[in-house]
């Protein structure tokens, strides 16, 4: 059973760096594709659409092996809740705190507005040291705090598939190792990972599988 | 002549293309006023008393000085011919069923409906909105929704304040600090006021709200990448709003006096 399977996967644009042609793809529990790219627009955009942040001009996207509807974004939202995306356009909502950010989904979905950090979260905010910076709001945060913190919201919500991009330069050197970490205790519970990035090392101790991208084509290697 | 011809058609086209959009968009919000969920109550719940803290209480400062100078004025201007006009009477012309409405939909428009456009468009070009959709929370549902019934709440109550304290108010100011007779104004203001009138303002100010809420939140969803068009997309939807407000008001003045 694929978790994520692309037929004749196509997005138009008119910047041909953005386009994709007639992409299949199939992602598997277990997969960690490397994205690699004749440019890195290319690569971005495929991981929006594996996100479902792009809506596809032709093809079928198939979730869990189910079709997804791109007719209404809000047939897309219990697919886009399994999907952690740490990206150069993930975002925290700027006018909560940081924690308020952390906790936003369960308050959605349990109903309720008195919780606390689940272990998880609370774990991974200890082991990235912004245990103190989650009663701000993310403005006043350093972009590095920043980026973390978007990294432990995606990491908390369990996801199903996880999509990265260039975490070496998002995380910030500092912080990189102990991203790593935290990253390799989740790929050996065989969630899917899909990722850019230019860090060779990276590269070589994470993907199984690797997906060549060049003027709007594939091929799988 | 085709180049104008095709211009003004053109020009029709959209508006026209734009207005019916904005009816399917406010359609949308109403429909989820009256779905149940589940999920998502408690925080709805929350953002909508934000909303209403922002446009309601926090416009208190703004809107109580203003009503007052307006009221004063008023009845100092129409206390001078108060031979030939019911004094009582035309102050309820003016202020309950007129300019009530209309002075508080424009204080709204400025203080909270340019913010709204402006925040949603922020929302959209900082990826805030995709932010919110990866975490599976409908943006219509958290973001709309709680906006729209705070807003209109807000024009409600605000639009009663302005009436009690510039009638209320302005009568005091004047019988105060100036010698201008009067009458009996009060027992004047209460012959003259009507359910009808009390009624037509409430109309009126659901009506603005609603107008307001759903412009200001169209303006913000149209602007998705460039931050260059948040101001554009602000001025459009307060210009927009205003116009809105006063076609309504004459639509619904005309409906209940004619």
């Amino acid at each position: 059973m694929y978790l994520i399977n692309l037929v004749d996967y196509t997005i138009d644009s008119p910047e041909r760096d953005r386009c994709l042609n007639k992409l299949n793809f199939g992602l598997s529990q277990g997969d960690a594709f490397a994205i690699i790219a004749d440019s890195p627009d290319r690569a971005h955009i495929f991981l929006k659409a594996l996100a479902m942040l792009v809506k596809p001009v032709s093809g079928e996207f198939y979730f869990k092996d189910k079709k997804v509807d791109f007719s209404d974004y809000r047939n897309l939202l219990p697919c886009k809740k399994k999907i952690g995306y740490i990206a150069s356009d993930a975002a925290m909502i700027s006018n909560i705190t940081v924690m308020e950010n952390l906790l936003y989904m369960r308050c959605y979905f349990e109903n309720s507005l008195s919780l606390s950090l689940d272990e998880k979260a609370d774990n991974l905010c200890k082991i990235f040291s912004i245990h103190d910076k989650l009663n701000v709001r993310p403005g006043k945060l350093r972009s590095v705090d920043l980026r973390i913190a978007i990294a432990i919201r995606e990491f908390s919500k369990s996801p199903d598939l996880l999509l990265l991009e260039r975490p070496e330069d998002f995380i910030g050197h500092t912080n990189f190792d102990l991203f790593t970490e935290v990253l390799r205790d989740m790929v050996l519970t065989k969630l899917p990972v899909v990722f850019i990035s230019y860090d060779k090392d990276f590269i070589e101790e994470f993907s199984n599988k690797k997906i060549f991208l060049k003027d709007g084509t594939w091929a799988v290697g | 002549m085709d180049y104008i011809a095709g211009y003004i058609g053109k020009r029709a086209t959209s508006t026209a293309n734009h207005i019916l959009n904005l009816f399917a968009f406010t359609h949308r919000i109403f429909v989820l006023l009256f779905q149940r969920h589940r999920e998502g109550g408690a925080l709805v719940r929350r953002v909508t008393l934000e909303q209403v803290y922002f446009t309601c209480v926090q416009a208190l400062p703004i809107i109580i000085p203003i009503s007052l100078l307006f009221g004063s004025m008023l009845i100092i201007q129409f206390a001078k011919v108060s031979g030939q006009y019911d004094l009582g009477k035309t102050m309820v012309m003016l202020i309950v069923r007129e300019l009530g409405p209309v002075v508080t939909a424009l204080l709204v428009i400025l203080r909270s409906a340019t913010a709204v456009a402006i925040e949603i468009s922020y929302m959209n070009v900082f990826h805030e909105i995709d932010a919110l959709e990866m975490a599976g929370i409908d943006p219509m549902r958290i973001v709309c929704l709680p906006r729209l019934i705070g807003i209109t709440s807000a024009i409600l109550c605000l639009f009663i304040v302005f009436d009690l304290v510039s009638i209320i108010g302005g009568y005091l100011i004047v019988w105060s600090f100036t010698d201008i007779p009067m009458g009996d104004f009060m027992v004047q203001i209460g012959k003259a006021i009507t359910g009808t009138d009390i009624a037509v303002g409430i109309i009126k100010a659901i009506f603005f709200g609603i107008a307001i809420a759903a412009t200001c939140l169209k303006h913000g969803f149209s602007v998705k990448r460039l931050i260059t068009d948040i101001p554009v997309s602000t001025s459009k939807a307060a210009a927009e709003c205003f116009f809105y407000c006063l076609v309504i008001n004459v639509f619904i003045s005309i409906l209940f006096y004619m």
